[in-house]
């Protein structure tokens, strides 16, 4: 245990250079620069701009300038938001995100785990079709879709529910959890019941049937555990991906996360906040996909840590 | 409940077919997978037909008529535009089709392919290849993408290509983990002892026991291509009107949802049958290729 | 376990059901005169001398004050930080009079020299600010800004005691008043400045809240990164007791269907905008509630006349006219946009364009055409039509292409670009047709039409001509009002037979507000000076 993860953090660090190596690189070389507006500015303010920030100096340089300011844990100042550091950005809205994410995940498992569970119990039953038709629907409905239609109907039709903000009125971050976590509650679903299902065709479980243990007891010692493993692999970069996706959600909802900042300084060619925000992002998955690693192999012991193995 | 009776004696009954003869066989006896497949074709059928079949062109316009609900000249109403909407689907269908089907391929292709060397040969290639799932998964993508668009241009290509690319990531990780089970299991163990070679395992045991979670994954893979080839479009990479793909068209339906759901309904719904379509498939293909064969 | 999913919903359903919205920002804002207003982006900065942008106007305007401000109905210039003022040396110098009581919101007087100060801050190279040639009609203030020259002392702006601003200007400009009311003339507390950086150092932490000193009606209380900006009444201002207002909150909203929503639930008092297919639904359920107001801004699509077959007049006035403006204000846009026929609003302060060339005439464009070698379209090459992407440009791109289509029998194809890779390639005239937009600065035709000279910056068709580049600088010479438009009338009528650019329509302004909202009079900048703005419920 304790050398798999000495060993994935090892391997974390070459894997985040290259990321914020490509990135650097990445967003330097797209069309466009940080300062182009409609009103076209003149050669002598591109100029001092550049100069303001150290873009006119050679490529290399940056990278390496950036490099050292990054090791005593500077993101640099937001090229969009002239006054902020990225740093500032960062702090304000993660912690939001984070929030919303976290409420999405809790919704998405507990309904996606439900209803494939239920479903893998009696397959090609109504016990099936009914929670995978509804899993469908969520797949198909994306969240710029499914968002406004529940602000149409709990907040516009209904009135129950505001349709914006976070944190500001009671019951407002009830939408946007629910938009967020639906889709992957959908995707739980399916792989769950996959999973379930590939196991309980398993010989051991057909043993253990013999052996006169009980549905329950088999549903849960043994094909949940091993039938959630697809999920497991699944919800690492998922959740990294939640994070990255809640952009369309906080749009919406009006809400001011990170994933707004993140997509935003892609569209603004906000060099360092892209560099931030993706350096983020990558720790984040990485830290994930390890975790998901580790549980697969809890939740089925025959996965050996795939280090150890020699 | 899991094994019945009924299916024993199906079993009985197979002896002797090929692997696929069998599978389509039991596909065959799956009424609802049967009519998923049905209903495909006929979506294919329509798609490849529609420039001969369909009352109006695509791109032609009636602006003084605008948005119309349905009626008996347009049966599905008409767009801001004063198109109609129909044609428009019929048309949005040929390409969303032809996305989710290739870019899918693409990302199957490289992603099983990727996952299974990963978790079959493993050691350190796991390791390398692990890891650099993880850079692609970190890598800012819409830089990515307006990158992709300004090197190379817009074609259609280049869509299935992006999207692809995008999607094999998770499709590696899955297979991976479930190689990575199937590989500690006793029987390739044995396997490997009786001197069997390392292409008639992965043919053999791998494969059959990646292919449940693979198929599931494909279905859900489908619709979210055809959903993000509506989000790249928007973004200059994919198709440029007047073209249009069900993915457009929704996207666009969501923006006037209450003033004209009809632009939301009928592409929501020309969408979410060929999911449910592709569902069933999936799933009976899924039974009926299992090697084990006993469910149901 | 289907009984658990029962009692679930159950609870859920109560927890709902418990959910006591409380009175809407609407309702309790116009009891407590608290405005609640949808601002569009984020703003860069709340620094009047290092932003551009429309949201971040109406923010600085609540915080800041100019020596002019504008009438609230007309936009006609009213003493604002300034008292009075006098012209003279025939239209060349201004005398301002600062008000005894105008005061910096830390209690500091706001003086001449903080005026001068803070204009040689917006002029200085270093700032690199955008919005620099606001001043440029301001003696040696352009060599200054270029570095020509280093001695700020040569400009023409002079403090000749603390209350008395002396400014020169290098040529009599009718509407240098107008632009004493725009936000990049105003000026900062220079104490402030300088506690956190230098003179011509942007982007520092003066304008976080705490730290802030303005000398506007407002000033600032909280600002959250796309949440919510809030300033709450100056105390301190001159003329406080006039401000109804105690609080403005502004929300920076990126989707307008987001903005529409929030309107219709109660969050805000009025958006920024509405979205397109909205108009219709609320002008035939709600006509109070959307108003639709001219506005100062042109829509139009640039043409590279540098290649073929664009760099034929002809061609290009045969595309302009095959256009169907009035289908598409009213199919398309269906704002009560007006149908352009020239580049120049009409009634830009009592301006009128000449009769133009261009007409909506399908033979005539033909015609052209066939004169231009291309008769029924024949041998045209297809060519692209570049707009940024957004659901309006393509609509309107759609539809033009299908009008071109029809009429003249040419392919056009479309390519939408995310807004960076637009600008790059317009700037680098790597584009044959592209939609573009013009808002005026200040209410004078010279913001349009000074656009078009020979490499003028916004210029970017690559068109030049002698002749409109004499007409355009003659204007600025000119002093007398009436031969100045008849100049403008001039140039433009040159400009649209050469047609280097397409109009296609005139801006209006459509937003929503909620009755509530008093004292928020139309006008074609969409300024709407807070000080006389306040709440009431309806009678």
């Amino acid at each position: 245990m304790m050398r798999f993860f000495v060993g994935r953090l090892l391997q974390s660090i070459p894997v985040i250079f290259i990321v914020i190596t490509a990135t650097f690189f990445l967003v330097r070389a797209a069309p466009g620069g940080p300062f182009d507006a409609e009103k076209t500015l003149s050669p002598e303010v591109i100029e001092r701009l550049n100069e303001r920030y150290n873009l006119d100096a050679p490529m290399y340089e940056q990278y390496f300038d950036y490099l050292g300011h990054l090791v005593q844990g500077d993101f640099g100042p937001s090229f969009r938001y002239t006054n902020r550091t990225v740093t500032e950005i960062i702090y304000a809205g993660l912690p939001i995100t984070f929030e919303l994410a976290i409420y999405a995940i809790m919704i998405a498992l507990v309904i996606g785990i439900l209803a494939g569970m239920l479903a893998a119990i009696k397959p090609n039953s109504a016990q099936d079709y009914i929670p995978m038709s509804l899993a469908m629907t969520g797949i198909c409905m994306p969240s710029f879709l499914l968002g406004p239609l529940l602000v149409l109907v709990f907040g516009i039709w209904l009135q129950w529910l505001p349709v914006s903000g976070w944190g500001y009125s009671p019951g407002d971050k009830i939408l946007p959890a629910i938009t967020l976590g639906s889709t992957y509650a959908a995707y739980i679903a399916r792989l769950t019941r996959g999973g379930m299902l590939e196991i309980l065709s398993q010989d051991y479980i057909r043993t253990a049937k013999a052996k006169g243990l009980s549905t329950a007891s088999i549903i849960f010692r043994h094909a949940l555990r091993g039938g959630l493993s697809p999920v497991v692999a699944f919800l690492g970069p998922a959740i990294a991906g939640l994070l990255a996706g809640s952009f369309v959600v906080e749009t919406i909802f009006q809400i001011p996360g990170l994933g707004r900042f993140y997509v935003q300084a892609a569209f603004n060619r906000d060099y360092t906040m892209i560099l931030g925000t993706t350096i983020l992002l990558s720790c984040l998955i990485v830290l994930l996909n390890m975790l998901s690693d580790l549980l697969a192999v809890w939740l089925n012991p025959r996965l050996a840590l795939s280090n150890e193995k020699n | 409940m899991i094994d019945s009776l009924k299916d024993y004696q199906d079993v009985s009954f197979e002896q002797g077919r090929s692997l696929w003869q069998d599978a389509w066989y039991r596909l065959n006896k799956n009424k609802l997978a049967m009519l998923g497949l049905y209903l495909i074709i006929f979506f294919v059928v329509i798609s490849i037909l529609t420039p001969w079949i369909g009352p109006y062109a695509y791109e032609t316009q009636n602006l003084a008529l605008g948005a119309s609900a349905p009626s008996a000249q347009h049966w599905l109403g008409t767009d801001i535009h004063g198109r109609d909407l129909m044609t428009r689907l019929m048309y949005g269908g040929r390409i969303s089709l032809m996305v989710g089907f290739a870019a899918t391929a693409v990302s199957l292709v490289i992603g099983v392919l990727w996952g299974t060397i990963a978790g079959y040969v493993g050691g350190l290639t796991d390791t390398i290849m692990m890891r650099i799932v993880d850079i692609l998964y970190a890598l800012p993508f819409m830089i990515f993408i307006i990158l992709l668009m300004v090197v190379f241009g817009r074609s259609l290509l280049l869509l299935f290509l992006a999207i692809g690319l995008i999607e094999w990531l998770t499709m590696a990780r899955i297979v991976r983990t479930q190689v990575l089970s199937v590989r500690k299991q006793e029987f390739v163990s044995a396997a490997i002892v009786t001197g069997l070679s390392h292409w008639q395992i992965i043919r053999r045991h791998v494969i059959p026991n990646i292919l449940g979670p693979v198929i599931v994954y494909i279905t859900l893979t489908i619709p979210s291509v055809m959903l993000l080839e509506a989000f790249l479009s928007f973004l200059g990479l994919g198709i440029q009107p007047p073209q249009s793909s069900w993915g457009v068209l929704i996207s666009g339906g969501v923006e006037t949802m209450e003033e004209y759901p009809w632009l939301l309904i009928f592409p929501g719904l020309a969408l979410s049958l060929t999911l449910f379509a592709l569902n069933f498939l999936g799933d009976g293909l899924r039974d009926a290729l299992d090697p084990r064969a006993t469910r149901d | 376990m289907p009984n658990k999913l029962i009692s679930l919903s159950f609870l859920l359903a109560l927890f709902l059901s418990g959910c006591d919205l409380g009175p809407s920002n609407v309702e309790s804002g116009t009891n407590n005169q608290i405005l609640h207003l949808g601002n569009g982006t984020e703003p860069k900065d709340l620094d009047p001398h290092s932003v551009t942008g429309v949201p971040e106007h109406n923010i600085i305007s609540a915080l800041f004050e100019g020596l002019v401000t504008v009438n609230p109905k007309t936009l006609a210039p009213e003493p604002g930080t300034a008292a009075s003022w006098v012209i003279d040396n025939d239209g060349k110098r201004y005398t301002f009079s600062i008000r005894d009581n105008a005061q910096w919101s830390n209690g500091d007087p706001v003086t001449a020299d903080d005026f001068v100060w803070s204009w040689k801050r917006m002029l200085s190279p270093a700032m690199a600010s955008e919005y620099a040639y606001q001043l440029f009609t301001v003696k040696n203030a352009k060599q200054f800004n270029h570095g020509e020259i280093k001695d700020f002392n040569q400009v023409g702006v002079k403090a000749l005691n603390a209350k008395t601003l002396q400014v020169d200007l290098e040529n009599p400009t009718p509407y240098f008043l107008s632009l004493l009311s725009h936000y990049s003339t105003y000026a900062v507390h220079p104490p402030t400045i300088l506690k956190f950086g230098a003179i011509d150092e942007a982007g520092t932490l003066w304008t976080r809240p705490g730290n802030f000193v303005g000398n506007g009606p407002f000033v600032l209380d909280d600002w959250r990164l796309n949440y919510i900006i809030r300033v709450s009444k100056n105390l301190r201002y001159w003329d406080s007791s006039n401000v109804q207002l105690n609080e403005i909150v502004f929300y920076p909203i990126d989707q307008v269907q987001t903005e529409e929503r929030m309107f219709k639930t109660g969050a805000l008092h009025a958006t920024s905008s509405i979205p397109v297919d909205k108009i219709a639904v609320y002008q035939q359920k709600d006509p109070e509630k959307i108003s639709i107001d001219p506005y100062l801004g042109t829509y139009y699509y640039r043409i590279n006349v540098n290649i073929k077959p664009l760099d034929d007049p002809k061609v290009r006035r045969a595309l302009s006219m095959a256009i169907d403006r009035e289908m598409l204000v009213s199919s398309i846009t269906k704002g009560g946009q007006l149908p352009a026929y020239t580049f120049t609003p009409p009634n830009t302060q009592g301006y009128y364009a000449a009769t133009s060339p261009i007409t909506f005439d399908i033979e005539a464009a033909r015609q052209l055409l066939t004169e231009a070698g291309y008769p029924n379209g024949e041998g045209f090459p297809e060519i692209e039509l570049t707009y940024n992407t957004s659901d309006g440009h393509r609509r309107i791109a759609v539809a033009i292409q299908q009008m071109w289509k029809e009429a003249l029998n040419i392919n056009i194809r479309l390519s939408n670009q995310d807004w960076k890779v637009y600008l790059s390639r317009i700037q680098s005239m790597d584009y044959s047709i592209a939609r573009a937009a013009w808002i005026g600065d200040y209410p004078d035709p010279n913001t349009f039409l000074d656009m078009f000279i020979t490499d003028g910056g916004n210029n970017q068709t690559g068109w030049s001509n002698a002749e409109y580049d004499r007409l355009i600088a003659l204007a600025a010479s000119q002093s007398n009002q009436q031969q100045r438009y008849r100049t403008f009338q001039q140039a433009e009528a040159l400009l649209m037979a050469e047609s280097p650019i397409i109009p296609v329509y005139t801006y209006t302004c459509v937003l929503l507000k909620h009755p509530q909202l008093q004292g928020w009079y139309p006008n074609i900048l969409d300024q709407h000076p807070y000080k006389y703005v306040y709440l009431q419920e309806p009678k």
